[in-house]
Formats: structure tokens, sequence, C-alpha cells
């Protein structure tokens, strides 16, 4: 394919991205890394995950957040504050000429960050306006406050994690990272990028609400229905509904273990030479294997232990038995399928060197997926945008900078 | 505006299990008319052959996991191993702009369905494929499912207790991320054609659209030379910032996330502590992180005499995030959710009203509403037949009777 028909379909998409954190930032993205032209506007004291960090040998430097850096690759950074009426004014102008605005300033904020979805609306009808906040803009908790714990918790998540612990004294266990922002980010690009799609049958914009706490309830696999169909509470404690299912020890590592199907459970039987306990009546089928895990685990033990993990990852899936290794993060950049297609992607970031990001997450025979420019410096496109593209003169960005509006 | 954003568009689902049926859930709830293929031959949808059964009867049409992730679609049945049946997939995919389907890689060229041959029906059609480890590499015919994904992709090395073990996360999370990620390529698939014409085919790999969710932990290997460290519900920077234990004897929790000094006073002050306010201990995040044990006590010490959803309602009133950890009963009851209209109840044949996940967002002045319950098995094979093909109702019964369509 051509890059002509690449900017032809994406590079004229501009999306203006505000807010901060996590959430807005992955939806701008997405739409970044296959070619929009995303500006992303900061505060004046910069993003909230410049201070979050990971740094280089945990030295706090904005310049230098692991987390910003991935969520920002591919974007241009505009610094202005919205709050005060003369940027707010900057920002509607940045507003004229861009297609879609993604935004997760939280909903009791709006107004005073000059945010108001029907201020927005009025002023820029053909705009595609996503909003993304924790509970929604309606409803009795619209204007309570979230962040990703509370979104793994509000969402349901939690209360199921890590699942089959033993352990009541334990807490509910929230998942590395920002998983739940990252949800709400990837659903609001997704539905601006339907709406902007329909814009040009209509030459209409629209107002989108992401609520972050449903994206969650969203992906609860069964458990809904556990209580709506059969008036089952579920949760992190109790057992696995089938077995064997569990983390296994080999010589030098930790490896997954599943069988769903019985004909997996069968082949791994055969694998392990076909132990005499195998066909104990306590382990007859996948119901009773997870009924009694524990007792199949300690039968288990020394046959893992026998093994290293990459050699037992490879010869249990060349028969179809699914384990995997429980990679570390050093680990899972030396995978060998993730290498040989050509996964990861290198990128010169200022401050960092050379380092190794996530490559992309779908594979396209056509639309172009890359990261082409590193995350931006606090500030460094403010000029360009404003000057450069909507018409500040030298004279009003000096004003503008001597005030602290940019 | 009337409509929703992809209304015209046309999808030939051959998903099945959650990743894939996900992907075309969210192309459901944004318009399009998603049409099941489901087999007659091969074992029917996983998901309609687990529980939970609506009361506990099982039945393909009675499972609540199939009836939650394919609401607003129809359903037709064919006997692929029929070429009569794969004649008539060709006939459809002229009438369709997307394919999607989630066997394993190479399955949908064994069955004569893949992306090379349905182009020659529809040389603009846009094909999503989804699979545990992408379509090519040296795993790509490895066993993937949810759980042995997430533990490739890093998940349960990086979550877990404070000195604990690797733990699971409570979920199949990378199947509906992996579904998530294809409907947003799916999108972008669309933007390319109708820029340029050409249609095109994506291929998400379970794995790496997990691996793209890493990005913070990645980084932190690499800047700090470390792995991230498993810490319970804690917090790079916030503090306090966990799953703290509430009253009651069953198992009721709340996540309380303080993010500046200014909520944690108002924390003290709720809590009618005003001498921690003042405790040296605690004065900055960065002395509330040194001394995280003794806040987690005292902060519990509160807690566990207290209703959860008082002390959600109590910090939230002073700007504190807090939320109850939500149960499968707690969500299909919930006030909030009901009020948004987010939980639906639309009328199935078989199993009545049950409370279902609707969509997470909405559009403003716009129809986001689920559309219908999940469909019956076949229900839609005498419509879909008729009106796109043109088959006559003795048609229709004669493919039946010789076993082609059901």
């Amino acid at each position: 394919m051509s890059i002509n028909n690449q900017e032809k379909s994406f590079g004229r998409i501009k999306v203006v991205e505000c807010g901060w954190g996590v959430s807005a930032a992955y939806a701008g993205k997405l739409l970044a890394d296959i070619g929009a032209n995303v500006i992303k506007v900061e505060p004046l004291g910069g993003d909230i995950t410049r201070g979050w960090g990971p740094f280089p040998d945990d030295e706090r430097d904005p310049e230098k957040s692991g987390l910003f850096v991935y969520l920002n690759t591919n974007k241009r950074g505009v610094v202005l504050d919205s709050k005060r009426p003369e940027g707010r004014k900057l920002l509607d102008r940045l507003l004229e000429s861009a297609d879609i605005l993604i935004h997760n300033i939280p909903f009791p904020d709006r107004e005073q960050y000059g945010l108001l979805t029907s201020d927005l609306r009025d002023a820029h009808p053909r705009l595609i306006l996503t909003s993304i906040s924790m509970f929604g803009d309606s409803g009795p908790r619209a204007h309570w406050r979230g962040s990703e714990l509370i979104a793994s918790n509000a969402g349901g998540w939690a209360f199921l994690s890590p699942g089959a612990s033993p352990s009541p004294e334990l807490p509910p266990l929230k998942t590395f990272g920002h998983q739940c922002d990252l949800q709400a980010g990837l659903q609001a690009a997704t539905v601006a990028l339907a709406a902007y799609w329909d814009r040009k049958r209509t030459g209409k914009g629209r107002c989108i609400d992401v609520s972050e706490q449903e994206c969650i309830v969203s992906m609860l696999e069964m458990n809904l229905m556990h209580y709506s169909y059969a008036g089952r509470e579920t949760s992190r404690l109790g057992r696995r509904a089938v077995g064997p299912w569990f983390i296994a020890e080999c010589s030098d590592g930790k490896i997954f273990l599943v069988c769903i199907e019985e004909d997996q459970w069968e082949r791994l039987v055969e694998f392990m030479g076909n132990p005499h306990w195998a066909r104990d009546p306590l382990f007859k089928d996948r119901v009773a294997r997870g009924e009694n895990l524990d007792a199949l685990k300690a039968l288990m033990t020394d046959w893992f232990a026998r093994w290293k993990v990459a050699d037992l990852y490879i010869e249990a899936q060349k028969r179809k038995i699914p384990m995997a290794p429980v990679y570390t993060m050093g680990q899972l950049l030396e995978s060998d399928q993730l290498r040989q297609r050509g996964y990861f992607v290198e990128l010169d970031q200022p401050g960092l060197g050379r380092i190794k990001l996530p490559g992309r997450p779908s594979q396209y025979e056509r639309t172009t997926w890359a990261l082409k420019r590193p995350a931006p410096r606090l500030g460094e496109h403010t000029e360009e945008v404003l000057c450069g593209e909507m018409g500040v003169s030298a004279s009003e960005f000096e004003t503008l900078r001597n005030v602290g509006i940019v | 505006m009337e409509h929703r954003p992809l209304e015209g568009i046309r999808v030939l689902d051959f998903t099945w299990a959650w990743a894939g049926p996900f992907a075309t859930l969210q192309l459901a709830h944004l318009g399009a008319e998603v049409i099941r293929i489901e087999t007659t031959t091969r074992q029917i949808c996983v998901t309609r052959s687990i529980p939970p059964f609506a009361d506990n009867q099982p039945g393909a049409n009675r499972a609540g996991y199939f009836n939650q992730y394919n609401q607003g679609k129809r359903s037709i049945t064919l006997n692929l191993r029929n070429q009569r049946a794969v004649e008539m997939v060709y006939e459809l995919v002229k009438h369709c702009d997307i394919v999607t389907e989630n066997f394993g890689a190479g399955v949908s060229e064994r069955l004569g369905i893949g992306y090379s041959k349905l182009r020659e029906f529809k040389p603009d059609i846009i094909m999503l494929s989804i699979s545990g480890f992408g379509q090519t590499g040296p795993a790509r015919r490895f066993v993937g499912y949810g759980p042995v994904v997430a533990a490739f992709a890093g998940f349960f090395s990086t979550t877990g207790y404070i000195g604990g073990d690797e733990r699971e996360i409570g979920l199949s999370y990378p199947d509906p991320n992996a579904g998530a990620h294809g409907a947003f390529a799916v999108l972008a698939a669309l933007t390319h054609r109708e820029a340029t014409g050409e249609g095109q085919y994506i291929d998400v790999s379970m794995v790496e659209s997990a691996v793209s969710m890493m990005g913070e932990g990645l980084l932190e290997y690499q800047l700090t030379g470390r792995d991230p460290v498993r810490n319970s519900n804690r917090d790079r920077v916030m503090a306090p910032h966990g799953c703290y234990k509430a009253a009651g004897d069953a198992d009721k929790w709340v996540a309380i996330a303080v993010s500046s000094d200014a909520e944690w006073r108002s924390l003290c002050v709720a809590m009618e502590r005003p001498d921690l306010a003042r405790d040296e201990r605690f004065v900055t995040a960065e002395d509330r992180k040194n001394n995280e044990d003794a806040l987690d006590k005292l902060v519990t010490d509160w807690t566990c005499r207290r209703d959860r959803w008082e002390i959600a309602e109590m910090l939230q009133n002073v700007g504190v995030a807090a939320f109850p950890a939500m149960s499968n009963k707690d969500l299909v009851n919930d006030a909030h959710l009901l009020q948004r209209g987010f939980l639906v109840m639309k009328t199935h044949p078989e199993v009545g009203e049950r409370t279902h996940a609707g969509i997470p967002w909405k559009m403003v002045d716009s129809p986001s509403e689920v559309q219908s319950a999940a469909p019956l098995l076949g229900a839609d094979t005498e419509f879909v037949l008729g009106s796109l093909l043109g088959y006559s109702r003795e048609k229709i019964k004669q493919l039946r009777e010789e076993g082609i369509a059901a």
C-alpha cells in the first residue's frame, strides 16, 4: 500500500486530547499510532503520569516517566491552561479544526475546565466529542471520584481476583498496571472512530459519554449471569470449576497449566507417562479434578520439578496441552514468538535512550501502524501548533507565555 | 441523530467462545448488523454449553455466557462441512462488509473461508481473525486460552499480594481485550476503505494485544533493571491506596485511593483523627509511602467498624475516591447502573427477562441501547437466506432436509 493512501485515511484526522492520566491518553495513542494527527493538551505543570514513573534509577524527572512515554508516543504536546478564559479561548480555536476531542476531565470538574458537553456541542457541531469518566455523565454517582483502583472495584473485577483463593482474609486484588483505564480508552477510541466514519455520511458530530465502570462490568465473563440466571454469588474465593488449573513450579521458574477439555487431560496423562494415580476416581473428570485440585497438584509436583519452563512449554504445546510460561518482563522481551512476528518496537526517547515498546495490538495488512515520534517534552509543540497552525502571532504568543496561559 | 453510527454495515460472524463474540458485540452496539454463522455439526459454541443456565436448566438457548456476549446479533446455522453451505457463505459475503473469525490459526482456510478465498467474492472485504498467538510464528498453532495468554503476557508475574507468589487475575482478561482491540481495528479498516476503496486482513494475536497493555511493566524493567514488585493494591505514588475490610461478617471491602495531601487531610477529618493530619509520618505522599504498613493499619481500624457504603459516601462527600468492592449481586441490583440504563433486560423467548450488561457508553441525542436479546440457535436462518439471497421457503426447507442448514 502507498503512504499516500495512509495519509488519505488517517493523516487528516485531527484529534485533540485533554485531561490527564491513562484513559484519554490510551485513546489518543490508538489513533496516533495509525497515523492520526493527535495533539495532547497538558496543564501547566504537565500531565500527572509524568510524576508517576517508572523512572530510570527511580529518580523522578517529568521528562523520563515510563508510563508517560508508553502512552504518548506519536503525539505532539501543547501546554495551556484551559481553566483561564484566555486559555479556554485558545482551546476553542484548537477545536475549530479538530475532528475528534477525547478527554477524561471528571464530570464534576468540567465547568471549571471549560469542557461542559453542552457548551462544546453548541460551539462545535461537527466535533466528535468523546468524554470518559468513572461513572458516566448521568445517574446518582456521576459526581463521584475514581481512579484505576476504584474502577477495578466498582466494576466488579477486583472482587473476582485472583480467583480460586483459599484466603478470605486477603482483599480483592487489583490487576497490575492501569487495565481499567486502558479499557475505557480503548472503548472511547473505538466509538469515536465509528462516529467519525459515520460523519462522512451526515456531516454532524456526536457527543459520546463513556463510563469506565461500565466498561469493566461489560467484561466480567459470565459472572453477572451467575446471579441473574442462577442466583449464585461469585467471588475470588473457592475452587476452580474445572481442573487441572494452576501455576506450577518447574526447576527454573513458574509455568501455568489449564485443561478445559477431556482430551487435553488425556494427553497430559500420557505425556506424564501414565502414572497410576491419574486413574484415581478423585480425578475422573474435569469437575472432579477442580474439586480435588490440591491433591492433584501435590501428585504433579515432582514431575514439574524435573522440567525447565522453556522445554515443558514447548513439549506440552506440541501435544496440544495448554501451558504457558509465567513470564517476567525480562523474559517476555525475549519471547521467540514475539521476536519472529516483529512485535516489539525500538524507539529513541530523549532522556531514556533506545527503549523497546509494545508494538501493534493488531496486525494490519494495509493500515500502517508505526511509532514515528517519541513522546513530547512538556510544551514541546506549543509554539509550533499555536503560531504555525492556529495563526497566533509571535507577540500574542509572547503575551500568553508571560501571563502563564501557555 | 436518529441512526447509530454503523447502521448499514453488515458483519458475517464466524466467531465463538469469548474474544471473537466480544469484538462483534462492540460492532452490534455501534449499529452494525451482525449475522452469526453457527454450526450444525461441530460442537455448538462453547458459551452455549456451559453454566450458568437460566434456573440451572441446561440448554443451548439458556446459557447466560452466550446470551450476554451475543446481544443484538442474528444467528443462522449452516453445516460448513457441506460444500453447498460453503458456497452459500460465498454468496452471503457479497452482501457483507466485514467477516470475523477466531478459530485456531489456519482453520478458516481449511474450511474454505479463508481471506484469500472470500476476497474473490468481495474484493474489498475486511476480515478480522483473532487467535491466541497470531497467524504466524512458531507458536501459531499453540493453544491460547485467555488465562494461558495472561500468564505469557506477564500479568501473573506482576500481580499478587505483598511478599506473595505470582497470582492469577480473576478473569480471562486477554479475551475481551483482544476482542475490543479487534473492534477498533475493524473501525480503522473501515476508515481506510472509505478513503482508498481497499479492504484488508487483520490478524489479532491475543498475546500481542495483551502485551500492549503491559507498557508500564516493560518500561519499569528496562529503566530500573527490575521487574515490577507485586504490591497487592498499592500504588507507586499514592497512599493510602488499598482495598480495606469493612464492617459485617461477610466478604465486604471498600477501596480507597488518596491522590493528594489535601485528600489525605480530608480523610483524616472523615476518620475524626485530626491528629493524623499532623502526624509527621504521613504529611506528604512520600512520607505515607514510607510508612504505608502503619498507615494501612490505621485506615483498616477505621473501616472495619463501618459499613462499606457509609464509608464510600462519607469519603466521596469530601472529595476522596472510595467505592465498595462490588460483587455480581451488587452490580445486578445497583441503582446507579439501573438508572443509567446500562443494565438491560430484553425479552428472550426462552429465558425471559434477565439482567445483562448493556452498552458502556451513551450518545447524546442518538440511540445507544441494546437492540435485542441474544438470538436463539438458528433463529434467523430463514430471514437471512430469504432477504439476502432471495431463497424461497421451499428452498430453505429443502436445505434443512438435506442437512445443509438448520
